[in-house]
């Protein structure tokens, strides 16, 4: 009986020694399956792409709004074929519908514009669709004026945007004008 | 042999996981992740309310009693924020009653820009009227402004005021 206690424990330590390749391995396999699983979980993860995707519309909203508040009058087709560019629905149509009366009369009145976004937030965002609002600062050149100093002005202005096949694009620009009496 | 191949299985698998754990930690920590701006939205309505509630206490005015205005701006107002408005409050405290001005404002928007668990930024449209008792006169004007405020004790103070 003694005997065999002790054949047992001396048994014991070879028997470790022959799994002890197996738990690391398993233990391996567990670190393995871990990571993959919160790299999974984090590339799926829907407030990281909610994250990514508020960022993008602050983003091209900003430029966009910049190029809707920029005209030069010596390249009137180029600046709307821009405005054209970044906008979507209603807006895009009233744009791409300028007649060429209108195109004149821009050129004729010799002014440049140019829009800078002061500062800008998004305001909401729902799955394809977007909130913006921004201040911005126009500056308006007139060079009817042979030496007149540009007028600058700010603006506040609430943009609506779309994702339109994976671009943002502009739906409806607006002043906030003063409500309050 | 079984020993071998176990080890270099187990390196391998390690490595995997060490990757996995690697591209979880790029993917969460980024500018974009660490900014709860809309991503929280119970956050970010609480932000924009608190501080919207916050610029109109302070930002509104009557000369007859001017108290509410000044207890609101002791209480809402902190840091930079708070020596801006006092210097703009003495000059009003000179001016207001003589003139017998009464300021109104109102939040038109406030978007979050920023947040976290403890600051956030926000562009505010605010409209602001005065109207002077001694000459009948109202002015309504637009204001912008780049608001700083930082979570104190459970609710949002404002630590800084800019307008753009």
């Amino acid at each position: 009986m003694e005997e065999r206690l002790a054949e047992a424990a001396e048994e014991r330590p070879r028997g470790v020694r022959r799994l002890w390749p197996l738990a690391v391995l398993l233990i391996a396999l567990v670190v393995a399956a871990a990571g993959l699983f919160s790299w999974s979980r984090a590339a799926h993860d829907d407030s990281i792409a909610l994250a990514k995707t508020r960022d993008a519309v602050l983003i091209a909203a900003t430029s966009h709004i910049e190029t809707l508040n920029s005209l030069d009058y010596r390249h009137v087709d180029a600046g709307l074929a821009k405005w054209a560019a970044v906008t979507t629905g209603t807006l895009h149509d009233q744009v791409t519908q300028v007649s060429s009366d209108e195109r004149k009369l821009l050129a004729d009145q010799k002014k440049v514009s140019t829009g800078k976004v002061v500062d800008a937030a998004v305001f909401s965002l729902d799955g394809d669709s977007a909130t913006v609002v921004a201040s911005v600062e126009v500056t308006v050149q007139d060079d009817t004026k042979a030496d007149a100093t540009p007028t600058v002005k700010r603006n506040r202005f609430s943009a609506d945007l779309v994702d339109v096949h994976g671009k943002w694009l502009v739906e409806n620009l607006q002043q906030v004008a003063v409500d309050i009496s | 042999m079984m020993r071998w191949l176990a080890m270099t299985a187990a390196v391998v698998l390690l490595a995997v996981g060490a990757f996995g754990f690697v591209r979880d930690h790029q993917l969460r920590d980024t500018d974009a992740t660490r900014n709860h701006a809309l991503v929280d939205a119970t956050a970010t309505s609480q932000v924009q309310s608190q501080v919207s509630q916050a610029l109109v206490k302070v930002l509104s005015y009557d000369y007859a009693d001017p108290t509410p205005t000044q207890q609101a701006a002791a209480k809402l107002l902190a840091g930079d924020a708070r020596k801006q408005y006092d210097t703009l409050f003495t000059t009003l405290q000179q001016k207001a009653p003589g003139q017998q001005l009464v300021l109104t404002a109102e939040v038109q928007s406030a978007a979050v820009k920023t947040l976290t668990d403890s600051t956030a930024t926000l562009l505010v449209f605010l409209d602001q009227s005065s109207q002077r008792a001694t000459d009948k006169q109202a002015s309504v004007s637009a204001a912008q402004l780049q608001v700083d405020a930082a979570k104190v004790g459970g609710s949002w103070r404002i630590t800084g005021l800019k307008p753009l």
